[in-house]
């Protein structure tokens, strides 16, 4: 199986690369979810399913969630000004 | 400290860091060495002794569970942080009534969207207190049940539109959830404490293994950090929205959001 | 093979610091923390891992199997519970940053000047 784990750490290495070369923070949050979405995949191949379940729900679900409205809230915020 | 002198001294960290990395992944043990004594031990005796059978449950809430007592107080002191920050600068007329955005032109959801986030809503919610309550049979635990509880409080907002999630889900009962919880994990640590033993010690009855009831106050544990959690996330999901809206504003009965 | 996944993580982490450093926006930078954060998750449970053995989950195996490290997925979970707190609490700062100063790059904030 080192064919599987390998191949995943390469994918997380992609995906981080993803996320930091996203320079628009909108499309970034994309990138973030699917980031989550990998290092989940690569905690499981690593025989964590605990910390697979919490990575999935926190990094993928509701950390993308809250840089959206912080972006809403930011646009906002100058339209009012 | 501008551009082209921080990509300087990057370069400079770089330069002297990378040899350095590479010579400790020289050094490191091989991936996939056998396990250390401190978790091959761990997984040889808890399953007698506390009658449990997920080990990383088992680690964080009995035989480290000072740490996790302290990671429970410091996820409460930074939401308490944020949401000191958030409603400092913009009031504590904390309404019952969702604020509006005075001039925004609002599409409203679609048939299918509401009708899937209800039943996902449902489903999500019961799955994350179903993996609350049996973090110390199956993968689980307090922490991702109520991460995925607090992502089923999420899913409610898409489906039904501010103004009605605001009506379902009231601000002090996710004060009263978030804090709750947090005080019944340290009274459960205390409650030890009080009748002589050590912190954290397990007094209530082992229970049998593979069974909703093992581990004694692990499964209290388990529940009070997961509905803890739960809260933390709603508030700041609420905090955050908020933010983009205008709460003096009067609110208009057939806009929603 | 034995080696990738300690590259993997300094990779990560390098990169994440790229990031901060050269970040245009705050919400940008925010995310590439992220980044450097999961460096350290991947780096705690390379090092429990053992070829061929399972997750320390006893329900249907006897406790005598091979698993592998609990305490260290012990360590990456509070890792993750401090990464979400921390990523909150900088997004609020960020928030209150645009309020106050009404730009979000940090090459264009000037720390405390009485004019602006």
């Amino acid at each position: 199986m080192s064919w599987l784990i390998g191949g995943a750490m390469v994918l997380a290495a992609i995906a981080g690369l993803a996320v930091v070369l996203s320079r628009d923070p909108s499309r970034q949050i994309y990138a973030l979810a699917a980031n989550g979405i990998v290092l989940t995949l690569l905690f499981f191949v690593l025989q964590a399913p605990d910390v697979a379940l919490s990575e999935l729900a926190v990094n993928t679900v509701i950390t993308p969630l809250l840089f959206l409205v912080t972006l809403a809230a930011a646009r906002i915020n100058k339209a009012r000004q | 400290m501008t551009t082209p002198w921080r990509l300087a001294l990057f370069v400079l960290a770089l330069i002297v860091l990378v040899p350095a990395v590479w010579h400790v992944a020289l050094a490191l043990p091989a991936f996939g060495a056998p396990t250390e004594q401190y978790g091959a031990a761990v997984n040889a005796l808890l399953t007698a002794t506390r009658h449990v059978t997920n080990m990383v449950a088992a680690v964080n809430f009995d035989v480290r569970g000072f740490d996790t007592l302290g990671e429970e107080s410091m996820l409460v002191c930074a939401v308490t942080g944020a949401v000191v920050l958030l409603r400092g600068t913009r009031g504590e007329s904390m309404t019952d009534r969702a604020g509006k955005i005075p001039g925004r032109a609002v599409a409203p959801r679609t048939d299918a969207t509401v009708l899937v986030c209800r039943i996902a809503a449902t489903l999500t919610l019961l799955f994350g207190v179903y993996m609350a309550l049996h973090g110390t049979v199956t993968p689980g635990g307090g922490f991702q049940g109520g991460a995925i509880a607090g992502s089923s409080l999420m899913l409610l907002y898409l489906g039904e539109g501010y103004e009605s999630w605001r009506r379902m889900v009231r601000s002090p009962a996710l004060d009263v959830l978030e804090g709750g919880g947090a005080f019944v994990f340290v009274g459960a640590a205390a409650v030890p404490l009080m009748l002589g033993y050590a912190l954290l010690q397990n007094v209530l009855p082992f229970g049998t293994p593979k069974d909703l009831y093992s581990g004694g106050l692990m499964v209290v544990a388990n529940f009070a950090v997961g509905v803890s959690v739960a809260g933390s996330f709603g508030l700041l999901l609420l905090e955050f929205m908020e933010e983009t809206r205008s709460p003096d504003s009067e609110s208009m009965p057939d806009e929603e959001d | 093979m034995s080696i990738l996944p300690w590259l993997t993580a300094a990779w990560l982490f390098g990169i994440g610091v790229y990031g901060v450093v050269t970040s245009r926006h705050y919400v940008h930078l925010i995310g590439c923390l992220t980044v450097c954060q999961s460096a350290t998750y991947l780096l705690l449970l390379s090092i429990g891992y053992w070829w061929g053995a399972g997750p320390p989950i006893f329900y249907d195996h006897p406790p005598g199997t091979p698993a592998v490290d609990p305490v260290l997925q012990a360590l990456v979970l509070t890792d993750i519970v401090v990464g979400a707190a921390v990523t909150a609490l900088l997004l609020v700062i960020a928030l209150q940053v645009h309020k106050r100063r009404g730009t979000l790059d940090p090459q264009s904030l000037r720390p405390l000047r009485p004019s602006q």
